[in-house]
């Protein structure tokens, strides 16, 4: 009974068709009561039927009563009532038992979609989201409940593919740096002539394989990290972050001579994690600090309730073709060589993510050749979109 | 045998071309798609060694490019074994229909490596595995030494390479251009006369003086030495 029960169609038929008998018991009782008390109370005869009938010799008449109209009305009404129940009682069975007929067609009809959904639904896997529901008809509930299920799927079929992608991409960038170690070690290994000056060169190359790989794996870590949504909540100055950051490349800069200038600027106070926003900034001036010919400057301030801050290179550049796709995890240009100096690909795809976590965005200006500009905008006491403009040239115009 | 190592990471590209100069093949190196695709077009490679994830032009696009076209002198097409990272099982179909002869997944082994360039290498119709034989020589490629009736032979990585050649073809005449283009790389000088200093310091060391001259055109593997 209660599997029986647990049908939404046996339900909604039942439903269907109790409500509509109640409706049609009470209006034909509410006919049968309206019509028995109207009869009751006025009957349409008032007295009997009388005729003079003269007396004897006709001097007098007499009353005789014909007909008595008034019993014979009750009799009548008395037989309409009766046959009106009979009649109202066996319509009432008929449609109750045509009403459950039609109401179970009906809820069939209305629930058919949802058994589609629901089939289509369990034969979905994890690894298999390239299946829609596709309903047709008309637009109604149904239609949009299968619509929302299908951009549903394709939002999960989409955020498994990135996935898929992110775990190949990133086991193809740590496969090359060991094939590198496997090789070498194999060569030194295996020649029995080999001088102390080719094992220097051998362990040389092995060791700038492992820095790749530890690199690589610090990143992937960060990121991993990131999507964890517990970053401390602390007033942070952008201004003492680049401070930090340039202090940490300090010695690389030194060793590719290249300048690195801080202008002054309001601390820009933001809501964030320290250690978080500092590898955002380092990681964008050591990309810089990397392209740049000679020089790196970096920049803060605070604009319309955003804070910011900018670093700039005086390096190649970045193409406008390539200006979103450098922040994607494990980007290369086309035309590109090897990532220059031996990054893990993943700097930029960091930064934005920390930016993202921060409620805030990361953009870059830049002119082929004459260097770019990352700016990291974080909202103060804003909400919505950052400023669309590069801020280290609106303060040079202001 | 002459080989293009076709490698965008500097470090690795060196260190196969280092494995397999070892093993007596005379290794040219490509870093980019285009810069592969124009030395292929130009030398007549017995084998290419191709990584798929290249700047440029793809590995695929090589591949197909090379399977596509005419080599220069009617030479034989090459042996293509592709090199990746890719282990995918669908990445190993796409490469071997786009006309790779073999597959091999980083990281590998130098020693793997040595062996499928032989197993390739053998296919082109050089004889069966294991070592080759011709009258009284012997090569054995894979542990890289020759005999002379049983007395083994102190060769020069380029000498043994040199014999090894003719071994492959036994009987042939083989043009000093062929020999340059398959046994030396492309560092090889051709207007020096080393293809003949080395073939005169080969005979040197084989009694009955078994690689004879053939007038107008060049040298040849005596069958019955």
């Amino acid at each position: 009974m209660k599997s029986f029960l647990g049908s939404i169609r046996v339900r909604l038929t039942l439903l269907y068709s109790g409500v509509l008998f109640l409706v049609a018991a009470v209006l034909v009782a509410s006919l049968y009561l309206g019509l028995s008390l109207s009869l009751r109370d006025e009957p349409v005869s008032h007295a009997v039927v009388v005729e003079r009938v003269p007396v004897n010799d006709g001097s007098r008449t007499e009353e005789r009563t014909l007909v008595d109209a008034q019993a014979f009305e009750q009799q009548v009404n008395a037989r309409t009532l009766r046959n009106l129940r009979t009649f109202s009682l066996g319509g009432l069975a008929a449609l109750f038992v045509a009403s459950l007929a039609v109401g179970w067609v009906i809820a069939g009809r209305v629930l058919a979609p949802i058994a589609q959904i629901t089939s289509v639904a369990r034969e979905i896997q994890a690894r298999e989201l390239s299946r829609r529901i596709e309903l047709d008809g008309p637009d109604d509930e149904l239609k949009r409940l299968a619509d929302t299920f299908d951009s549903m799927l394709a939002r999960l079929d989409l955020a498994f593919a990135s996935q898929r992608r992110f775990v190949a991409d990133a086991s193809h960038e740590l496969r090359t740096p060991l094939a590198i170690i496997k090789a070498n070690l194999d060569l030194a290994l295996t020649d029995a002539q080999a001088t102390e000056e080719s094992r220097a060169t051998a362990a040389a190359v092995i060791r700038r394989a492992i820095d790749r790989m530890a690199r690589l794996t610090d990143d992937l870590l960060a990121l991993a990290r990131l999507d964890a949504p517990a970053a401390a909540r602390e007033p942070v100055s952008l201004g003492a972050v680049l401070l930090d950051a340039r202090e940490e490349l300090s010695a690389a800069a030194k060793t590719r001579g290249v300048e690195v200038d801080a202008a002054a600027g309001p601390a820009g106070i933001v809501h964030g994690d320290r250690d978080v926003l500092k590898r955002a900034a380092t990681n964008l001036l050591d990309n810089a600090i990397r392209l740049a010919r000679s020089r790196v400057r970096l920049a803060h301030g605070e604009l319309d309730g955003w804070a910011w801050l900018a670093v700039s290179d005086d390096g190649p550049g970045i193409a406008s073709e390539h200006r979103e796709s450098i922040f994607d995890r494990f980007w290369r240009a086309d035309d590109g060589r090897a990532r220059p100096g031996g990054g893990s690909g993943l700097g930029l795809a960091i930064v934005r993510q920390i930016a993202e976590a921060h409620r805030g965005s990361v953009e870059v200006y830049s002119e082929p050749g004459a260097g770019a500009t990352f700016v990291i905008w974080l909202p103060r006491t804003a909400a919505g979109e950052a400023p669309a403009v590069d801020p280290t040239r609106a303060a040079a115009l202001a | 045998m002459r080989v293009l190592v076709v490698e965008d990471e500097q470090d690795l590209a060196e260190a196969i071309a280092t494995g397999l100069r070892r093993e007596g093949y005379a290794v040219d190196l490509a870093h980019a798609g285009d810069e592969a695709l124009v030395k292929a077009r130009v030398y007549p490679y017995d084998l290419i060694c191709l990584d798929l994830n290249l700047p440029a032009l793809g590995g695929r696009e090589v591949c197909r490019a090379i399977r596509s076209e005419e080599r220069p002198d009617g030479a034989p097409q090459p042996r293509i074994l592709m090199l990746t990272a890719r282990a995918g099982v669908d990445d190993r179909i796409a490469g071997l229909d786009d006309g790779a002869d073999d597959y091999l997944v980083k990281p590998f082994e130098l020693g793997e490596l040595a062996a499928r360039a032989r197993a390739l290498l053998r296919r082109n119709g050089d004889g069966g595995p294991g070592p080759l034989r011709v009258g009284s020589l012997e090569l054995d490629p894979a542990r890289h030494e020759a005999a002379q009736a049983g007395a083994p032979l102190a060769l020069t990585p380029k000498e043994f390479a040199l014999l090894r050649y003719f071994m492959t073809r036994p009987g042939q005449a083989l043009s000093e251009f062929e020999l340059l283009t398959h046994v030396w790389d492309e560092n090889a000088n051709p207007l020096t006369r080393t293809v003949r200093v080395t073939v005169m310091t080969l005979r040197r060391k084989l009694a009955g003086n078994p690689i004879e001259t053939v007038q107008g055109v060049g040298y040849r593997l005596r069958e019955d030495t």
